[in-house]
């Protein structure tokens, strides 16, 4: 009789735990007064995981200075950035004002679908003070889709390939003459599915190449374009029959020597690979017609249970010391968001000094060939038609 | 004591409801025309179809034969060893084979990521046959050689003997591991993930790519799927235990009636 009555209690209490319906937490009025209420609270920061370098520069190098500062703690959690934005909507839609996650790192696609279900808090330039040093121009959009204030710019990179430069004597110098290139070495390259991020990316670059700026008005891909990418198949890694499903399956087969070429936005990613002996050693940097810009973002949830402790990251996130360490080789390789111009001589400075790696391009180059993202709605029409190229 | 045992086996019989439930919310606005005709659906089903019964019929096949052999000749280590892979879980076994089957030629002329799904199929089959070895070790070591006997004495051929002597006990058991390796083969994620291709994929690969990609980020489709595939194995199990009903119930009695 007792146990029943236990039974039945638990059972009413997950209900009634579940359907509690709390006031949302708001921001302190001034950054002062969120530092204050922060104090002591741990943020959660929810972001893609993927990558040894940028998890160890949260961990070993952010998480402690908060802590420091702001008696903060830091608490990553590794996830998939649609899973992570899935799991917000769906709170959204149960109306659960208290959520877990207080940051999020974001931006294209998964950006413009928080901006359309309302899942992101804004207000956030004038309440993290070092915003004001941020590039206006990265800070403006993101991948064609208007920031409005619902995320701060944390990082800006550009999209380039690796290539092994032991195995590779004559590297191509554009898109058409990688193709020609994996016809003369069958099985060599190959690229991550299009629902991954880095891949999707890939196929736009050759977009970009067919029709340049157009496709923003339009986004019309002809059959052509896909029968043309078919033509690529016989020659890839396993004759095209499948592809790696995300970025860390690449760099894995590039590490191997299975595949002699890698990508991937940041132009600096490579260094530290190739440091910490993962890459191969003589890896270098291959910058073909052109190369898509992409700026990265950090974002507070709707129901972010601790938006103080948010603010506080933020900052920490976007100060010139985190900003220099997180562009150097040490960690991440993450190029800053911040003008350099509005930062004072010192931290230009060093900015500067932080100088070239071997596996970086050529910068004036690199900016040379930059080019804005396309907007959402092509990384969606690629998603859905490349399946085609993979049957 | 009772009635606590009642309420849990209410509660118990009560989640798949609800899951069936929410899956029917989640699934309403489907077009369900579109989901029928849509080629990679379609694909991804057969592909699923075809790994699920190919992985299932082996692992009982071996499982089984696994179980007589070694209550027949009293093999003690055998039966230990075949534990083992029990102990692995089911991402660390497709690592396992990932590593070493991928690569340049694979291992045996076989290769992980290819369309027939072998890497996958054989992942599946080191993983379940412990299973279903358990699952029969009980029922063989209970067996009533008498009927063995018996139908030696008759002189029937071995077929018949296993046919008459064996298989009516062995239909409870083998169906209780048909229904859970179907149920469980047909929608997870980590195997295929690892070892499958990029078209087709099975279908718990799919729905989870279709769930978590911003394109599809509202489709109902993945839950309609899950339903139609559910009903599917309900049925299935509903249908199978209702034709054997009266010869389990038979064997259970041990008369005839």
């Amino acid at each position: 009789m007792k146990k029943w009555r236990v039974l039945f209690a638990t059972f009413m209490l997950t209900f009634v735990a579940a359907c509690g319906n709390e006031q949302a937490v708001e921001f302190s009025d001034s950054f002062e007064a969120a530092a204050e209420s922060a104090n002591g609270s741990t943020v959660n920061l929810y972001m893609w995981g993927g990558d040894e370098g940028i998890n160890s520069y949260i961990d070993d190098y952010v998480a402690p200075r908060l802590e420091k500062s702001y008696d903060v703690e830091l608490n990553r959690v590794a996830m998939d950035t649609a899973e992570f934005i899935r799991q917000l909507s769906l709170d959204k839609k149960a109306d659960r004002q208290v959520g877990t996650i207080d940051v999020v790192w974001i931006n294209g696609d998964n950006f413009r679908n928080a901006k359309e279900a309302g899942l992101l808090r804004n207000g956030l330039t004038e309440r993290v003070p070092n915003a004001t040093l941020l590039n206006e121009t990265a800070q403006q959009s993101d991948a064609g889709t208007p920031t409005e204030d619902l995320e701060l710019a944390w990082g800006n990179v550009q999209f380039i390939l690796h290539y092994d430069a032991a195995k590779v004597d004559n590297p191509p110098k554009s898109f058409e003459e990688l193709r020609r290139w994996t016809e003369d070495n069958p099985g060599r390259f190959t690229y991550p599915e299009v629902t991954d991020f880095t891949g999707n990316a890939f196929v736009r670059h050759l977009l970009y190449e067919r029709y340049g700026d157009e496709l923003n008005q339009n986004v019309t891909i002809e059959d052509s374009f896909w029968d043309d990418l078919k033509t690529w198949s016989p020659n890839l890694w396993k004759e095209g029959q499948t592809y790696p499903k995300t970025l860390e399956q690449l760099d894995q087969l590039y590490a191997s020597g299975d595949v002699w070429m890698t990508m991937g936005f940041n132009e600096r990613r490579a260094e530290g690979e190739v440091v910490n002996g993962i890459f191969p050693k003589e890896t270098r940097a291959l910058l073909l017609d052109h190369s898509i810009a992409s700026t990265h973002f950090l974002a507070v949830p709707f129901n972010a249970p601790n938006p103080d402790g948010a603010l506080v990251l933020i900052q920490e996130l976007l100060s010139p010391e985190a900003q220099l360490v997180k562009q150097g080789p040490e960690y991440w390789g993450d190029g800053t968001s911040l003008d350099l111009t509005k930062l004072d001589a010192n931290d230009q400075n060093a900015f500067e000094e932080l100088g070239d790696g071997v596996t970086y391009p050529n910068s004036e180059q690199l900016l040379e060939r930059s080019i804005p993202d396309y907007g959402p709605n092509v990384i969606d029409t690629v998603r859905e038609e490349w399946p085609r190229v993979a049957k | 004591m009772l009635r606590s045992s009642v309420a849990l086996t209410i509660l118990v019989s009560l989640f798949p409801l609800t899951a069936l439930l929410f899956l029917g919310i989640e699934a309403t606005g489907t077009d369900w025309g579109a989901l029928l005709t849509d080629e990679t659906w379609r694909d991804s089903f057969v592909t699923t179809l075809y790994v699920v019964s190919v992985s299932t019929m082996l692992s009982l096949v071996f499982g089984t034969w696994l179980a007589r052999t070694v209550v027949k000749q009293r093999w003690r280590f055998t039966s230990t060893i075949l534990k083992i892979p029990m102990f692995v879980p089911h991402i660390a076994a497709a690592y396992l084979f990932w590593l070493l089957f991928s690569g340049a030629n694979g291992f045996g002329g076989i290769e992980a990521n290819e369309r027939d799904y072998v890497t996958v199929i054989l992942t599946y089959i080191w993983k379940e046959i412990p299973f279903v070895f358990l699952m029969m070790l009980g029922t063989y070591e209970q067996l009533n050689r008498g009927y063995v006997e018996t139908a030696k004495t008759l002189q029937l051929s071995p077929y018949a003997q296993f046919k008459h002597a064996e298989f009516p006990f062995l239909i409870k058991p083998l169906l209780d591991s048909t229904w859970i390796l179907v149920a469980f083969i047909s929608f997870a994620y980590e195997v295929p993930a690892l070892l499958g291709v990029t078209y087709p994929k099975l279908l718990g690969v799919l729905a989870y790519e279709r769930l978590s990609t911003g394109l599809y980020l509202e489709a109902t489709a993945p839950y309609a799927v899950a339903l139609i595939w559910t009903c599917l194995v309900g049925f299935g199990v509903f249908v199978s235990y209702l034709m054997t009903a009266s010869l389990r119930r038979r064997i259970e009695r041990g008369v005839r009636r």
